[in-house]
């Protein structure tokens, strides 16, 4: 027997808030694929559905839209997927019109809009549970007569009403039901007529009425882009078209939305019954009084950013640490495994173990953030807190919905900048991922407490060091603020802003079920798509630092360790007392020639000079680079070139005092001492704007492309020389 | 008058609306057409953005998209 849904394909769209995803992971389970659409950041969702009958069909979940306009690229992806030309795939065999029983004028609008595209269309009535509720009541019968397409109540979240959906969607594969569209006045008629001529006949477009309407009632269309005609010669056609429908009487712009609610408007009468009046204010509407109120509002804002920040910078430390330790435990029984083998030692141990460890680390705030950002999303709230916090965001080209990601990164980029998925806006989406890294991370925190330890508060007291480190968290943001200023000038002119029209929907309870589902989606995501990156990225810097290891150092090293001990110009092996504290001692300093006869310690005494306007030496220099993965390993290899081993943190007083009384070996300031109060506030600029972080990168990269991740990189890495060498030039010229 | 002087309390009705604003547009798909009956259902703490409520859905707007919208007072 044939069997005729094998390999379909059946999209899912609908309004924004309608349900819609819901029911996609109701229908899929957990047999979902996430990806991009090719060259847009817009998020692209396939899943298998399993039919009852045993058949299994593709199911896209387009971006929710309020029109197939074309004025965001959501829209834009959503009319290129249904007519076929998104991703150079085959258009769907079938469109399901996720409609919201509470919002049906306005959702029907879609489905009419869609059904012109010329695709088979089947209707969900979703959230009829909320309908039955309210007193609201719906003939389907009507409304299938009247549109004649299927209309099948469903409940995503209980399940209810799929099997109905299923047996709705096989009848229409095969017999392609067709949705009532408008009876276009003369006008109109006449200039779809004439694009026909034009496109198709003349110029042979392969276009459908569908799309020709597009053409003709958008100002800018995204079908425009897909034409093999040159524009030069379309935009006339167009111009003109549009033209004689305005003098015949029907705004181009405006015409569309007036015609085709006209049409649906007599379609909808009877259907929509009302059991009991509607009450006056709805219950949502009696919760935004609070939440929405000048001081309460804001309050309980404040409050819930405050327990969101909370979580991602400090509950998920107790995690983070066991990952550490856990890693480090790791280490510890493959170095004690390969002790044989040095080098394959240190590959397993710091590079493969380490790299590992370097992704997962992340992983606790990821999950913890995304948990809080499912429940705000899922019940409401984020639309909210965006309208709360718009203002401040809209003079730079952001908007409201910029907050959460940008106060994430607060504690991490990495989830701030997965966090920006929220934002619908594709230029808003851009500037704030470009931006947060500029926020200063926890990860910068051990940098500012070693130097403000080791040089602000013995000088100044624990006031201004206080002071300090409070200023330092806010030198990020101060830039940030400019620079997105002018990347909104600069960056994508031509593309403008989507318009910040949104929606506040009702308050619903979450579910428990997706909100987890969310919460791990986005953690194996990151895992699978910016992990391996990250995990390259430290085995190339672990090269870096471990290369070439010339085998004659650990003699030379041990004898003039020996010679210095002893003091005798050839002393016997038999000289010297092997103490522990000695071997230690010994193997520290093997450990920090390694490191300077390493390519990456070649590398920084070659680019020392680049460095010295800023005031750094050449061992602060090779800490600059090889924290290039990750900012707070300069703690580490600081601890490693100067000979004190690896394991110093930034609370270390060897490490402080070490600092502070390291001089210049040679060059102009021969014997005063290398770090001072601007070497130590130049330091801390830098990192406070640089983009020390390859985890960072390899995210932007997965959100963005490549090209932006380099182009970040070299910005903010030039923003930081820059500002460290003014903070430095000007201090000493102060002190 | 227009939708972005509109105080709390009142009940308003849409006379016209400038389509050139990609905002509006997107207010249009959503139905707000003319004739339209719209009220002001909330204000942001810093006075920007508001939201509407028409058709028994509520819109947030910027002060700026929202003045593209002329309104009377019914």
């Amino acid at each position: 027997m044939s069997t005729p849904l094998e390999g379909r394909r059946i999209a899912l769209i609908g309004n924004p808030n309608t349900g819609k995803t819901s029911l996609f992971n109701t229908l899929t389970g957990m047999r979902q694929r996430v990806g991009n659409y090719s060259g847009v950041t817009v998020e692209k969702k396939t899943g298998t559905w399993l039919l009852p009958n045993g058949h299994e069909v593709e199911l896209i979940d387009l971006p929710g839209t309020y029109s197939l306009s074309a004025i965001s690229l959501d829209e834009r992806v959503a009319v290129d997927v249904i007519t076929g030309h998104g991703m150079g795939e085959k258009e769907p065999d079938l469109v399901i019109v996720v409609v919201d029983v509470e919002n049906l004028r306005r959702n029907l609008f879609l489905a009419s809009q869609a059904s012109e595209l010329g695709v088979p269309i089947v209707i969900a009535l979703n959230c009829w549970d909320v309908a039955e509720k309210k007193g609201l009541q719906i003939d389907c019968k009507l409304l299938e007569q009247r549109f004649g397409v299927p209309v099948v109540p469903t409940v995503a979240k209980r399940k209810s009403g799929t099997d109905g959906l299923a047996k709705a969607v096989e009848k229409a594969i095969e017999t392609k039901p067709v949705m009532a569209r408008p009876q276009w006045p003369e006008p109109v008629q006449k200039a779809i007529r004439t694009l026909k001529e034009e496109f198709i006949t003349k110029r042979g477009e392969a276009l459908r009425e569908g799309e020709l309407q597009r053409l003709i009632f958008d100002r800018k269309s995204a079908v425009c882009e897909r034409l093999k005609t040159p524009p030069q010669e379309y935009q006339p056609i167009i111009d003109a078209v549009r033209d004689q429908l305005y003098k015949d009487g029907y705004q181009p712009d405006a015409a569309e939305s007036t015609l085709r609610f006209r049409f649906l408007n007599p379609l909808l009468n009877d259907v929509l019954e009302r059991q009991a009046a509607m009450k006056k204010r709805s219950t949502s509407e009696s919760i935004d009084q609070l939440l929405l109120h000048k001081f309460w509002g804001l309050l309980v804002f404040v409050s819930m950013m405050y327990v969101v920040f909370q979580s991602v910078y400090t509950w998920a430390g107790p995690i983070m640490d066991l990952i550490e330790g856990v890693v480090g435990w790791v280490q510890g029984i493959a170095s004690d495994a390969l002790v044989a083998t040095p080098m394959l030692q240190s590959l397993v141990a710091d590079g493969i173990i380490g790299g590992v460890g370097a992704f997962l680390v992340f992983l606790p705030q990821i999950l913890v953030l995304f948990f809080f950002i499912s429940l705000l999303e899922a019940s409401g709230y984020m639309a909210r807190a965006a309208f709360l916090m718009d203002k401040l965001f809209q003079w730079c080209g952001l908007n409201g919905k910029s907050f959460v990601p940008l106060l994430t990164s607060f504690a991490c980029a990495i989830p701030g900048i997965m966090a920006t998925r929220t934002i619908n806006d594709n230029k808003a989406r851009l500037i704030t991922i470009l931006v947060a890294p500029l926020m200063s991370c926890s990860a910068r925190l051990p940098v500012y407490l070693l130097l403000i330890g080791a040089f602000i508060e013995p000088q100044y007291g624990p006031n201004v060091a206080g002071a300090t480190l409070f200023a330092m968290h806010f030198v990020g943001a101060f830039v940030a603020a400019p620079f997105a200023w002018v990347l909104n000038k600069t960056v994508n002119k031509g593309r403008k802003p989507t318009p910040f029209v949104m929606e506040l929907p009702h308050y619903r309870v979450p579910q428990v079920k997706l909100v987890f589902y969310r919460m791990f989606e986005s953690g194996k995501e990151f895992v699978v798509r910016a992990g391996t990156v990250i995990f390259a990225m430290t085995i190339i810097i672990w090269a870096l630092l471990y290369f070439p290891r010339s085998e004659t150092i650990e003699s030379e090293i041990t004898e003039q360790y020996i010679q210095e001990i002893t003091g005798s110009e050839n002393p016997e092996p038999t000289d010297i007392q092997w103490t522990p504290e000695a071997e230690a001692e010994l193997s520290k300093r093997i450990d920090a020639t390694y490191l300077e006869q390493s390519y990456m310690g070649r590398f920084g005494k070659f680019v020392q000079p680049v460095f010295a306007p800023a005031g750094y030496d050449w061992k602060i220099t090779v800490g600059v680079l090889a924290s290039f993965p990750a900012r707070e390993i300069i703690i580490s290899t600081l601890g490693i070139t100067y000979a004190l081993g690896g394991e110093v943190d930034e609370e270390s007083d060897d490490l402080r005092s070490t600092l502070s009384n390291t001089k210049w070996e040679s060059g102009p300031r021969k014997g005063e001492p290398v770090f001072n109060i601007p070497v130590a506030l130049s330091i801390m600029v830098f990192f406070a704007l640089c983009m020390q972080c390859g985890a960072t990168l390899a995210v932007i990269a997965k959100e963005l492309s490549w090209w932006w991740a380099t182009g970040s990189f070299v910005a903010l890495t030039s923003l930081a020389w820059i500002a460290a060498v003014i903070v430095y030039q000007v201090g000493m010229w102060l002190v | 008058m227009r939708l972005n002087e509109i105080k709390k309390g009142g009940l308003f009705r849409v006379k016209n609306l400038n389509c050139c604003n990609d905002c509006v547009s997107r207010l249009m798909s959503m139905g707000l057409l003319p004739d339209q009956e719209i009220r002001l259902a909330h204000e942001a703490p810093l006075g920007d953005p508001i939201a509407v409520e028409f058709n028994g859905c509520h819109i947030s707007v910027r002060l700026e998209d929202a003045a593209h919208v002329e309104v009377e007072p019914i």
